[in-house]
């Protein structure tokens, strides 16, 4: 009972919440300097020309209307259309999401898994030379700078040893080939996916490393651990079933909001490796002032990770019973 | 433990496993592909495949494949070369009509004839929904009429010289496509948006390659067009294909990237200038061969005169001493690049004028201050400390004060941020060390580019800044717009401000100035004009480098902005097709 109050109390907040991003994000891009129509003319547009586009993107009613037309256009579920694409924004974020999530969902997840598991392991044997190891190199993977091992792994094993592709999410010569088989081109995807996880990966799997580590490693002070020792449990059990998931609370939040970013994906990433996601288009949105564009990819961001902290919250009460809703 | 360390052992080969699924998965599915087909890279995707809505550099590079026009330049000597048209077109001056005949044996891409009523169709099209872009080359058309299937008449409401330039460089679409498409935009409240947002999955062009495939955000294929009406057919002296089978658009967002795949063969081409820092490793590559075409384009520092300091073409004569433009060009450029006096590019050799002020051409960084120094003294600038001493030594200039007393308050230089062009913001930098030897109180300031434009183009809230252009059309007509005060309006093309009754007489007057050869006289004239009166002082025209393969294709022709332009697409050759014919040709002999 109390869970479900707090949850309807938390979705009503985050109503509010959004409402406030979306009229904050509203003003905030149209009085940023610049404006989409400087952008768009050229020197073969006269004035009276680009007078004509601005009246028919609707940019010079007043800002009370457009926001009036904006949050009308938001309850009938339109977006807007892109003013550099001149689509409807839902149909390029419905093009990007999935491979940004392709992407950065499989990275995070495949580095928290990795990353627990292995800071699990490390902690249990804390000063070992392995922990040492591991350690450092989580440490170093961690602060690696992004585009540089990503330039780095497209010129080493893409350009020189030639493993990978060097960027793009697919093969133009299956993809147009006709005698193509969607097997030949998911595995064409897997081929080009392979490499910008690979350095996603071990940019992320550290700092899950480190978090797990050092959240095991004050788990394992616990009284409740020394009792199941006393016990006689296995070692094996005492940390897997004991300590470890009374340790991962603080990677679970890590973890959750995470995923939730990760369809935000990442722009340099994805402009290194020209991966056709999210991250791109919200940048170029940005820097070309596609209001309705950015606006939508913002507001996708907002929302996700709105939900993501609220099923953050309710985890939480599953995995420690101790937590109370009030 | 040695379970711990099995699982650390299984665990850490995670990596490992990737990557030999992946290598599996490539030895699975790779396949070799057409190797006629010519593949491109391009730096961001297109926008669309609306013609209408495509005013970025990628789309047109894609869609000028399909659209075409009625009329092309000769890559050499740019004149006028009949493209859909059969024949340069007739002016019949008591009528003010142009008839223009269209070659007989043209096709759209899906069989059905190009008639003189698509041509008509797209002139109402642009005139009935102001198309940007289009509308004002079209705004002095009167009437457009199809006379027969192959002959169109157009009636002008006045004589003017860029009807073959302007209203016949327009792209010609299908009626039988576009007529729907119109009607149901003209229904709607906004139609020009309507027109513009209209998703075209299919264009239906009369180019040398028709469209194929498009899988967003990753690559464009075009196929070759079996019914191309050049095929086989010798236009401008050459034999035309196409002879290659498609082209493929693959988009790579970093040059870097780009570079690589050129350098590995993963692309043929990279069209899209490439920075002077790659042509290192470019030259040592085998197969590798970087082109360097004249862009028409103009790299310039433009100066508000709408107010002071700078209404006063002496001040800004001195600045234009003071720029030390062919350092720009080695130290900034690296050499890769030109000069540039008048506002019209050299490459541009039909309207190019040698013959104008050249400010300060040729002397030493002392003389440049000692020549700016004398002109501005002469006319009534003082300072508290003068750049040039008693005893004619140059020394630092300072607070320098305008002829009515006034010290020379402080303004800014505005130029594009580095990260968006790092010449433009060097030579900011440089530029606003030179003119403080003079004692100018002169600040470089990098900014958003988008609120640069706004504040210079909408606000006209700055001083000085530097800009440039890099696509001027091969007409001179953007010189009128630039200068003429009827521009000087929020978001009108005179950024300057500059008003000069002679030069507005000569600007209308080479509007409307049919004869070519009387047309280049007052073109010329207002080259030295603004020579002279520096509005804008044109700093550069930038090298374009470009680098393709050459153990794929060959047959590139080099023009003006590049070798990527129909002619070579329409004559390369994949290299063993190519070494075929001049063995078949020697052996003919």
């Amino acid at each position: 009972m109390n869970l479900q109050r707090y949850i309807v109390r938390r979705c009503a907040e985050i109503v509010i919440i959004f409402f406030v991003i979306m009229t904050v994000l509203f003003f905030l891009f149209r009085l940023a300097p610049g404006d989409p129509i400087t952008r768009m003319v050229d020197p073969s547009m006269t004035p009276e020309e680009a007078q004509l586009l601005i009246s028919q993107l609707g940019l010079d009613r007043p800002l009370a209307v457009q926001y009036a037309y904006f949050l009308g256009n938001f309850f009938r579920g339109q977006m807007g259309v892109s003013f550099h694409y001149g689509q409807p924004v839902v149909r390029i974020i419905t093009q990007r999401l999935p491979n940004t999530i392709l992407l950065f969902t499989s990275a995070v997840v495949l580095s928290a898994l990795f990353g627990v598991w292995l800071g699990k392991i490390l902690a249990w044997r804390k000063g070992d030379g392995i922990d040492t190891w591991f350690t450092i190199g989580a440490l170093m993977c961690h602060t690696l700078f992004l585009p540089w091992l990503a330039l780095l792994m497209i010129w080493l094993l893409a350009f020189k040893i030639g493993w990978f592709p060097l960027t793009g999410m697919m093969s133009p010569e299956i993809w147009i080939d006709s005698g193509s088989g969607w097997v030949a081109k998911a595995l064409d995807v897997l081929h080009h996916l392979a490499l910008p996880l690979l350095t996603l990966f071990i940019i992320h799997f550290g700092s899950y490393l480190l978090i797990m580590r050092s959240s095991m490693l004050n788990t394992l002070t616990e009284d409740y651990i020394l009792t199941a020792r006393a016990k006689g449990l296995p070692e094996q059990w005492v940390r897997d079933r004991h300590a470890a998931p009374n340790a991962a609370l603080p990677v679970v939040t890590s973890v959750g909001l995470s995923l939730a970013f990760s369809i935000n994906g990442g722009a340099l990433t994805e402009t290194v490796f020209s991966w056709p996601g999210i991250g791109r288009e919200l940048v170029f949105a940005v820097s070309n002032s596609d209001y309705p564009l950015a606006q939508a990819c913002f507001l996708l961001i907002a929302i996700v990770v709105l939900i993501a902290n609220l099923i953050v919250d309710v985890l939480y009460g599953y995995l420690d019973p101790r937590i109370r809703y009030e | 433990m040695v379970t711990n360390r099995s699982y650390l052992r299984c665990v850490t080969c995670w990596p490992m496993w990737i990557m030999c699924l992946t290598i599996l998965s490539f030895s699975a599915c790779h396949r070799p592909g057409d190797g006629n087909i010519l593949k491109i890279g391009l730096s961001e995707e297109p926008r669309t495949l609306n013609i209408w809505l495509a005013g970025d550099a990628n789309s047109s590079k894609v869609l000028s494949q399909i659209y075409q026009p009625l009329y092309l330049r000769d890559p050499v000597t740019l004149a006028f070369v009949p493209w859909l048209a059969a024949e340069l077109p007739t002016y019949e001056p008591q009528k003010r009509t142009y008839t223009v005949r269209l070659r007989k044996a043209v096709k759209w891409s899906d069989g059905t004839p190009l008639t003189a009523e698509d041509v008509v169709f797209t002139g109402r099209l642009i005139q009935g929904f102001q198309i940007p872009r289009y509308a004002s080359k079209w705004r002095n058309v009167e009437k457009i009429t199809a006379l027969d299937n192959h002959t169109v008449a157009i009636r002008i409401k006045k004589p003017y010289a860029t009807f073959l330039s302007g209203t016949m460089m327009a792209p010609i679409v299908p009626a039988h496509q576009w007529r729907a498409i119109a009607e149901r935009a003209e229904t709607s409240q906004k139609k020009l948006a309507t027109l513009l947002n209209n998703e075209i999955t299919q264009p239906i062009g009369s180019g040398p390659f028709v469209f194929q495939q498009w899988q967003r955000g990753n690559f464009v294929y075009l196929k070759k067009n079996p019914l191309f009406f050049a095929s086989r057919q010798t236009i401008d002296g050459r034999v035309l294909g196409p002879y290659v089978n498609g082209l493929l658009f693959k988009i790579y967002s970093t040059t870097d990237v780009a570079v690589l795949a050129l350098r590995k063969g993963e692309i043929d081409l990279f069209w899209w200038g490439i920075q002077p820092g790659y042509l290192e490793q470019l030259n040592k590559t085998p197969n590798v061969k970087v082109f360097q075409s004249k862009k028409s384009a103009l790299y310039y520092m433009g100066f508000n005169t709408r107010r002071a300091p700078f209404n006063d073409p002496v001040l800004r004569q001195a600045v234009a001493t003071l720029i030390d433009k062919r350092f720009i060009v080695q130290r900034i450029l690296q050499g890769y690049g030109t000069q540039m006096d008048a506002v019209i590019p050299p490459g541009n050799i039909q309207w190019y004028c040698a013959d104008v002020v050249r400010h300060g051409d040729g002397l030493s960084r002392t003389d440049r201050v000692r020549q700016a120094y004398q002109l501005l003294s002469q006319a009534g600038y003082t300072w508290k400390t003068p750049p040039v001493g008693n005893d004619g030594n140059i020394q630092s200039g300072e607070g320098l004060q305008l002829p009515d007393g006034r010290p020379m308050a402080a303004f800014n230089l505005l130029t594009p941020p580095a990260d968006y062009d790092p010449h433009r913001a060097m030579s900011g930098m440089m530029i606003q060390e030179w003119l403080r030897e003079l004692g100018m109180p002169v600040f470089a300031r990098p900014m958003h580019f988008g609120s640069l434009l706004q504040k210079i183009k909408s606000n006209h809230d700055f001083e000085a800044f530097i800009l440039g252009y890099g696509r001027l059309s091969l007409d001179p007509d953007y010189l009128r717009f630039f200068f003429i005060s009827g521009n000087d309006k929020p978001r009108g093309w005179n950024m300057s401000g500059y008003r000069n009754p002679e030069f507005d007489r000569l600007a209308v007057q080479s509007e409307s100035e049919m004869n070519p050869v009387q047309r280049r006289h007052i073109i010329y004239e207002m080259q030295r004009i603004i020579s002279k009166d520096v509005p804008y002082l044109p700093l550069y025209n930038p090298g374009l480098l470009e680098a393709v393969r050459t153990d794929r294709f060959e047959g590139w022709v080099p023009m003006i902005d590049g070798i990527g332009n129909r002619w070579s697409f329409c004559q390369l050759k994949a290299v063993e097709n190519a070494a075929n014919t001049s063995s078949e040709k020697a052996k003919a002999r």
